[in-house]
């Protein structure tokens, strides 16, 4: 009986998560082969892992936070960093060419520095609060609220130089 | 905010903006991807206890495993003196030849297509020959069927610490004695199993030994 519940609401965990997980896993390595790994990898440490999920409203920041994890141990071989000193100047001058082609703000995310990139991701593609993606990413909620700002701003200049560029192509 | 037609422009426009970014972000997910997922827990899902202790399951799984490393160890030393053969000596039409041909001309576009069969079909297969597929280190990147020279058969494509390998499940029919083959770069062996056989079709001889150590 306890191994059919578990695993009944191991399966609605997959079913109900697997696609925004791939998605977030796909915008960390940005391949689509490694992003179902990573999503593959993450089910089986939950798996695994099962009994330390004690509440299972937690459950989807839980698969998140596996999901960041497995990302730093199998493709970065360390815990995930982030780069404090880029500035939001240095962002917006190393966007490369193909952020002012016609998938602007796609290109325009990929160009974002990853610590601007992750807790946007978390944000629009996990719904997180500031205060979730504070403690998945083990940073202070300003710090988030922060670069959310900043990566909003690097954003909306990556995607008006694109527009700008545009026009004056017209 | 409403009261203020600035406020509510400013507010519809960072909404839009919110929308944009949001639309960007959601990229395609793969086709039956949590199908794939719960494959690879599915076949690896425990068994039941019954009435007996844990323990005395724990001491069987034990033996089982001794008893497997034995066999295993048996089988390495004799899979040392397995011959390769030709296209040559099996002929055209041999199962392995077809299985190389058909995962050289056929499975890139399958890939690209990334359209998936049903993963119970999938299980029910592993399960009546009796393989096993690791849950970790393991990944299903295709599942479908395929042609063998008797009717069809189960095909999957993983990705494997070994490499991408193709295993071709062919329950309740045989394909003859075992054999492997070289052919076009590629290495395959059909191997009959009591409940039928498969076909696993890999870059080498040596990975070909190790997907059956891993799905034995």
């Amino acid at each position: 009986m306890l191994i059919e519940t578990k695993k009944s609401k191991f399966e609605s965990l997959v079913r109900g998560y697997s696609g925004e997980l791939y998605r977030y896993a796909y915008w960390l390595c940005r391949e689509r082969f490694l992003a179902e790994d990573l999503v593959q990898e993450t089910f089986t440490r939950a798996w695994q892992s099962w009994d330390g999920l004690r509440d299972d409203k937690a459950a989807k920041s839980w698969l998140y936070t596996i999901l960041r994890n497995e990302h730093a141990r199998l493709f970065e071989r360390k815990r995930i960093e982030i780069d404090e000193t880029q500035e939001l100047d240095e962002v917006v001058d190393s966007g490369s060419m193909s952020a002012y082609e016609s998938f602007e703000m796609r290109d325009a995310i990929e160009a974002l520095p990853k610590s601007y990139r992750e807790p946007l991701l978390l944000q629009v593609l996990g719904g997180f609060s500031c205060s979730e993606i504070a403690g998945t990413m083990s940073i202070s909620e300003g710090a988030v609220m922060t670069r959310l700002t900043r990566a909003r701003l690097a954003l909306r200049k990556l995607t008006g130089r694109a527009i700008e560029r545009k026009e004056k192509v017209r | 905010m409403t009261r203020c037609a600035k406020c509510a422009a400013l507010a519809r426009e960072v909404e839009d903006f919110d929308a944009r970014i949001h639309d960007a972000a959601m990229v395609p997910v793969p086709e039956a991807l949590a199908d794939r997922v719960l494959l690879r827990h599915k076949v690896r899902e425990p068994a039941r206890f019954g009435g007996f202790g844990f323990g005395v399951w724990a001491l069987a799984a034990s033996l089982i495993i001794a008893l497997g490393a034995v066999i295993q160890l048996y089988r390495a030393d004799s899979g040392n003196e397995e011959r390769v053969a030709t296209s040559a000596a099996v002929g055209e039409g041999h199962a392995a030849i077809a299985a190389i041909s058909y995962v050289l001309d056929h499975e890139p576009q399958l890939l690209k297509d990334n359209v998936s069969g049903d993963p119970a079909v999938m299980k029910s297969a592993l399960t009546r020959l009796g393989l096993n597929l690791p849950a970790r280190g393991t990944t299903v990147r295709y599942l479908g069927k395929c042609p063998v020279p008797s009717g069809e058969g189960e095909h999957l494509v993983l990705q494997t610490p070994f490499g991408q390998v193709t295993l071709i499940l062919v329950p309740e029919q045989s394909l003859g004695p075992r054999v492997v083959v070289a052919y076009r770069d590629r290495t395959a062996v059909v191997n009959p199993l009591r409940s039928g056989s498969y076909i696993v079709v890999t870059d080498s001889f040596k990975n070909v030994k190790q997907i059956e150590k891993m799905l034995m």
